[in-house]
Parts: C-alpha cells; structure tokens; sequence
C-alpha cells in the first residue's frame, strides 16, 4: 500500500483511493445569491399581492353581498351563485363569449396563417413593408381602434356603408352587432399572429422543405403535409393565448355597444363590469368572476390535453405517402 | 471588472432614485396661489338667511391647492373659481372635467380608495353610492330651507350634503328652420299626443323609401321619456310604500305603444342615427324629447341649428294630468368627506361663497336650463327668455320622485334597446326592467319622495 496521499503535491491517485462520484459545488459569490433571493422573493411576492390575495378576496367576496360603498358585506352562502347559473342575461353573455370566441380565434388563425404563409413564400416582394403594416393594427390602443370602427359602422355616414353601399344598422342590429365586433377584433390582432406564424414557419428546417421539392410535392401537399405538422405548437400557442384574451374581451364591447342593443352583445367580462363598477354589487361579479375562471382553466386544460393527444397519437387512417417513379403519390 | 460593475450599479440606483422624484414630484397638494395677508377685502356681506363674509383669511393665509371634478361646463365652474381665488389669492381651486362616461366608474372608486378631490360634483341618481363619503355642509339646515327651493328633501338626520341649485325637466325640443318650411306656425304647436303625432308626420321628409329627415327621434332616449311620461297617466313610479318598483304595468305598456306607434307611421325609424340628440344636432330630426342640459349643449356645441321648446304634449286636450311630467335637481357639489382639515375647511368656505353668489347661481341656471332653487333670483326675467325654460309652465305640477337610483334609467334604456332593436315584445320587456330593477335595489336604502308631491295620490 501506498503511503502516499492524493494530499501530496504531485501523488499520483491511489487507485483504491475511491474518486468522489459527487460533482464539485462551485461556490457562488454571495452578492449573486443575494440578488438571486431578492429577484424571487420580489416575483412572489408581487404574485402573492397582486394575484392570490385580491383572488382570494374575491372568492371570499363572491360568497357575501358586497357593496364596498355603502360598506355592505354580508354572508349570503351560495346565492350570488345559485342566482347566476338562473340568470338569463348570464347565459345569453356565456352564448355571445363562446360565438364570439371561437369566430375571432378562427378568424385570426385563418387569416394569421393566409398571410404569414404568404410572406414566407419565395415569390413575396417587400416582406419587411408588409411586416410592418400587417402588424400595425396591434401596435394601435384598443381603444382608438374600437372608436374609429365605431365610426366606421355608423349607418348613416359610415364608411363600411357608404363603400360597400349597403344599409345595415351595425351596431344596433343583432343579426349583426356581434359580428361587427368580431370583424373588428380580428383587423386588431390578426397582425401578431401573422409575426408569430412567420417566426414559427423561419423554424421549419430548410431541407426539409427542400426536401419535400425534391420529391414532387407540390404546395397544398407541401403545406398539408409537411407545414402544418411541424407549425402545430406556433398553432396551439395562438389558439390557447388567442382563447384566453377573448374570453376576457371587454373595450371593445364597452366602446361600441355597452353591450347592447339590449344584452345581445354582452360578454361575459362585460357583465363581470356592469355589475361591479356600474351597479356596486361586488359579490355577484366576483361570482361570474371565478365561473369564467373555471371555464377558462377548463377550456385551456382541455386544449393542452387534445393538443397532447394529437402529438402522441400515431398517424392512423392517413394516406402514406409513396414513392411511384419519382414522383410522391 | 469588478470596477464596471459597481459604476453600473451606481448608475442604475441614481436613475432609479430619478425616476421617483420625478414621478413623486406631480403628487401632493402644495398650494399654487401666493399668500393672503389682508383678511378685510373692503367687500360687502353676501347672500341673504345663508351669508359669505369674504373678509377673512382662509386657511391662515397660507397657500393651498384643491381639485374640483365635474363632467360637464368646466369653463364656468372654473370661472367660478377663479372669481373666488381673486378673494383669497392663497387658494387655487383646479377643476377637472372627468366624462359622464366615466366620472361614475372612477369618483365612487376614489372616494371608496380614501382620496378623491375635495370637492366633487353630484348627481342624485348616485346618491346611495356617495352619500357615505361626504361631508355634510357647515351651514344650517334651516337658513338653507329659507333660501333654497326644495332643501328640506335633502336634510339627513339633520345634516345637508348636498341641494339642488336648480330643477330640471323635459320638453319638445324642435328645429324652427324645419317647423317653418313644414309651414307650421306657433298655432300648430301640439297640445295633445295625437295633435303631436300628426305634427310628426308633417315634419317627416322621406327620398323614396329612405328617410332624410325624421318628424320625430327618440332614439337612445327612450328612458328619460319613459320615467316622465307615465306620471301623465296617474303612475307612480314607487307603491305607496316608497320602496316598491311599479315599472310593470299597464300605464308604462301605453307610454311604449304610443312612441311605437309614432315611428311605425314612419315619422322616425330606430336606425336613423343612434342618438336623437346627436340627430338633432345635425339637422336630421325635426323634433325631440330632451331636458334642460341639452340646451347647453345646443349652444356650445350646435350652434348652427335654430331651435325653440315647447311644453311635453299631454294625454288630453284642456285636462291637466296628476304630472307634466317629473322633475330632478341638478345638484351643487359635494365635498370628500376624506379630504384632510385644511381642504375641508376651504371647501366649506368656497361653498357659502358659491351658495350666496347670485351671479353664479343664475349662470348656472341658464346654462342647465333650470329652474334656479336659489329664491333671491327666481323671478329674473332671463329664465323665462329661455325657450327650455319657459316651455315647462307651472313647475308645481312637476313630480320629485326622488334621487332615484341609476338603475332605472339603465334598466328602461336596456328594455326600450330590447323592443326597438331585439324584438322583444314591449309586455315582456317591462316585465324584465322590472325584475332587474328590483333585483338593483334590493340592498339599497332608498325610499321615495313622491308622496311630498303637493298632488300626491297613493296608487
């Protein structure tokens, strides 16, 4: 046995000297670890101030009859959501959010997708020009956009009207005044999703579309098969975030509406304001309140669940593509 | 390296301490006015049962700023104040024009956070949701009364917090270029809803089947006529209790019909413009349903359009209904009850300047088209020169129900948007208002005031 140690200078490693398999902690200096406890304390306790308190309140609040005026707040139980789920206004609104959600997520990813593809094609001129005025609508405050389209519907000198010579009461006509507020969210956002799309179809490996050329396939296929599959997280990203704003769309039914004509376009996030700031009545908003909490969590898990499902799931029941004489078939 | 870093660091703590001075600096409510030494101005005692002596110093001389909020005629109030800064120098009083809009989103707020502006303007609709933030007046109840039309209905527990300086109501506001060149005369001025009905009909231009020019306009104001008009028939809008909404009921279904009626002869449509004000404005409706303010708004901001007022058309010729119609009071300001000792104390001080100024309090009243309250100037002559003014006739036969709670206005808006736009058949959109109304007031502490009414009958 050896006398030496691996404590000598220059001592060769006893070879039944066991070498320590745990890795070497590299002390960190200790402003750094000051900085780093300060950094996570502050983001929780922002979290913890600004998040779970006032949800907690509200929760709280939602089982009371608030009036925070007139200092009212008095245990109710469930009544404030007993009421809800009897209340006709509440269903029509959760009817408008749905109609209203799904014709802007449509909508955006439609339209988002059309016009990112078409700036990504190699025939496309001009793409940072485009960029720039695709994306502009976001970049305006919702607020002026939702007045100037207020504009724009009025019936007797409005714009829509008056270009496309038709006589529709936009705002005030239910066939129409939802819709009206579709068209209108979905010219304000479509331009983030086309920046989006775009920077999910520059990910798209170059030789696998190359590829794809190579072996005949021409652009719808190119598109379907080949696009899409590997677009599919950029596409569940807008859908899930587009889902989650319209959920909660309020300026612009505030702006154009006020809800009406009668409730017919009353939102979900609408009704949660008319019943907080207009009429005081803090527990029955903070009822709608955590119902579309639900909803929203539900609907998102939901989503995350499919969009898994769609990823581990084995491409069945679809055509392979084959190899005929060069040529994909 | 360790050099850069710490001169980084230095850099971002300066620009940090910067950027809250900076923010901090607009915050606080130091005095913008220059100090007051003479407390004898040499100036005469106002007002007569409430006085203003102005030769004092307010606030010990010293320099003091207060914010005053109001949503509309911003120029006068702040030339009201600006008239009692030249009296006292120290104290500068801001006003700050917050949109109807929102001024009853964001006061309530304000006041509920513990801040707010010292002095606030009200409307009695929101009562219930200001009265437990302000502070009662420093004056007594009963030189108030004595000076003041209508002062005792708003004594609290023998506390005032705020008055009416003047009452308003509705009329027939018409275009005089359309009513002559329809070749109509102040003779064919309606007494009557069917006399009113035709006038309609006459004042309507229609190219085709498109209407340019509607006899009649309502729209967007379907609530104010439906709140008015149902006193005609003898409805209250309270039971005798003072509590209980009567909104459904066969005298509102009536008001309804006999507005549906007028646009299905085609004197007006629901399409045409969304607001019969704005119509008006631009020359597009002949005739309208308005209150007092709109005649402020004619001036400032249609000036343009030639127009007079004439009294609200009654159910039947030569009989004077229970009411013409209801009245409310365009109400003085209020003062924040969590302004700190020295605002309200200057507050209180601007607040007998301005109840005992007649200059003001008759500027106002024309401006608003009311009747003033303040009784040293209620038989100038100038309010009867003021078509809106004048169309009203016999005041007493005009109806307080109260400060109402908003929601009445926002329900009766939402049924008549129901009818008008959504098809809803007028019974059941009544029938809605009134459980919504209902369900609004079911925690709120109001009762009405319709039984002080001098011509009060109990449902």
């Amino acid at each position: 046995m050896s006398n030496r140690t691996l404590t000598e200078p220059g001592a060769p490693p006893d070879e039944r000297t066991p070498i320590s398999s745990s890795p070497r902690r590299i002390k960190k200096p200790s402003s750094e670890l000051w900085l780093r406890n300060l950094t996570i304390g502050t983001v929780i306790a922002a979290l913890v101030v600004l998040l779970f308190i006032p949800i907690g309140i509200a929760f709280v609040g939602s089982f009371h009859d608030w009036n925070p005026l007139n200092g009212s707040f008095d245990f109710t139980g469930i009544d404030n959501y007993v009421e809800l789920f009897a209340d006709a206004t509440f269903w029509r609104a959760s009817w408008n959010t749905l109609v209203f959600g799904i014709l802007s997520i449509v909508g955006r990813v439609l339209l988002g997708l059309a016009i990112a593809y078409a700036l990504f094609s190699k025939l496309s001129r001009w793409r940072t020009f485009f960029r720039t005025i695709f994306y502009l609508p976001t970049v305006m405050p919702l607020v002026a956009v939702a007045f100037l389209w207020k504009l724009m519907y009025n019936p007797q000198f409005g714009a829509i009207n008056t270009v496309f010579g038709l006589d529709i009461n936009w705002l005030f006509d239910p066939r129409y005044s939802l819709l009206a507020i579709v068209i209108m969210t979905i010219w304000k956002d479509f331009g983030f999703a086309v920046i989006l799309f775009l920077a999910g179809l520059y990910a798209i490996p170059e030789d696998v579309l190359e590829a794809a050329s190579v072996d005949g396939a021409n652009a719808w296929r190119t598109f379907w098969h080949i696009v899409l599959p590997l677009l599919r997280p950029m596409l569940f990203f807008v859908i899930i975030t587009s889902m989650i704003g319209y959920l909660q769309a309020f300026v612009q039914v505030l702006v154009m509406t006020n809800g009406g004509p009668g409730t017919s376009t009353q939102l979900i996030s609408f009704m949660i304001y008319d019943q907080a700031f207009v009429k005081y009545d803090f527990g029955y908003a903070s009822a709608i309140a955590f119902v579309l909490l639900i909803a929203t969590a539900a609907l998102t898990a939901a989503s995350w669940r499919m969009n898994q499902s769609a990823l581990d799931t084995p491409r069945r029941g679809r055509r392979v593509l084959r190899r005929t004489e060069g040529k994909l078939s | 390296m360790i050099r850069v870093g710490r001169r980084a660091r230095a850099v971002s703590v300066i620009a940090a301490a910067s950027a809250l001075a900076v923010s901090l600096a607009a915050c606080g409510s130091g005095g913008g006015g220059v100090e007051d030494t003479q407390a004898d101005k040499g100036l005469p005692i106002a007002g007569v049962n409430v006085t203003y002596d102005p030769n004092t110093l307010v606030n010990d001389g010293k320099p003091i700023e207060l914010e005053w909020w109001a949503w509309s005629n911003i120029e006068q109030f702040q030339s009201i104040a600006d008239a009692y800064s030249e009296i006292h120098p120290n104290v500068t009083i801001k006003v700050v024009n917050q949109p109807w809009e929102d001024y009853w989103t964001k006061l309530p707020l304000e006041l509920q956070s513990g801040s707010g502006p010292a002095i606030f303007n009200v409307h009695n609709s929101q009562h219930d949701n200001l009265i437990a933030k302000m502070e009662p007046y420093d004056i007594d109840a009963a030189d108030l009364e004595a000076d003041y039309t209508g002062a005792a209905a708003h004594v609290i527990d023998g506390e005032t917090y705020y008055i009416d300086l003047g009452l308003m109501s509705g009329s027939i506001f018409y275009n005089t270029e359309m009513w002559e060149a329809a070749g109509l005369t102040d003779a064919d001025i309606p007494e009557t809803w069917d006399e009113f009905r035709e006038v309609a009909k006459t004042l309507t231009i229609r190219d085709g089947d498109e209407l340019r020019q509607a006899g009649f306009s309502f729209n967007g104001a379907g609530q104010t006529l439906q709140m008015g008009m149902s006193y005609q028939l003898g409805q209250d809008l309270f039971a005798a209790d003072g509590r209980t909404p009567q909104v459904d009921n066969e005298a509102n279904l009536e008001v309804i019909n006999r507005f549906l009626d007028i646009y299905a002869d085609g004197s007006g449509d629901p399409d045409f413009g969304a607001s019969a004000t704005e119509s008006f404005g631009q020359g597009q409706a002949a005739m309208i349903y308005a209150w007092g303010w709109f005649s402020s708004t004619m001036r400032n901001d249609y000036p343009g359009i030639e127009w007079s007022a004439f009294q609200t058309p009654v159910p039947t010729a030569g009989e004077t209904p229970y009411a013409f119609d209801r009245y409310n009071g365009e109400s003085t300001f209020g003062i924040n009850a969590n302004a700190d000792a020295a605002e309200k104390e200057v507050a209180q001080d601007f607040l007998r300047y301005f109840l005992t100024d007649e200059k003001s309090m008759k500027d106002l009243a024309l401006s608003f088209s009311v009747f003033p309250s303040y009784k040293p100037i209620a038989d100038d002559p100038a309010f009867t020169e003021d078509p809106a003014l004048a169309a009203f006739g016999d005041i007493e036969r005009y109806i307080w129900p109260g400060p109402v709670p908003a929601t009445f206005e926002t329900s009766t808006a939402t049924m008549w948007e129901e009818i008008l736009y959504n098809g809803v058949a007028p019974a059941d959109a009544l029938a809605t208002a009134q459980k919504t109304i209902e369900k609004d007031l079911d925690g709120i502490d109001f009762v009405a005031a319709e039984n002080l009414y001098p011509f009060y009958t109990a449902d």
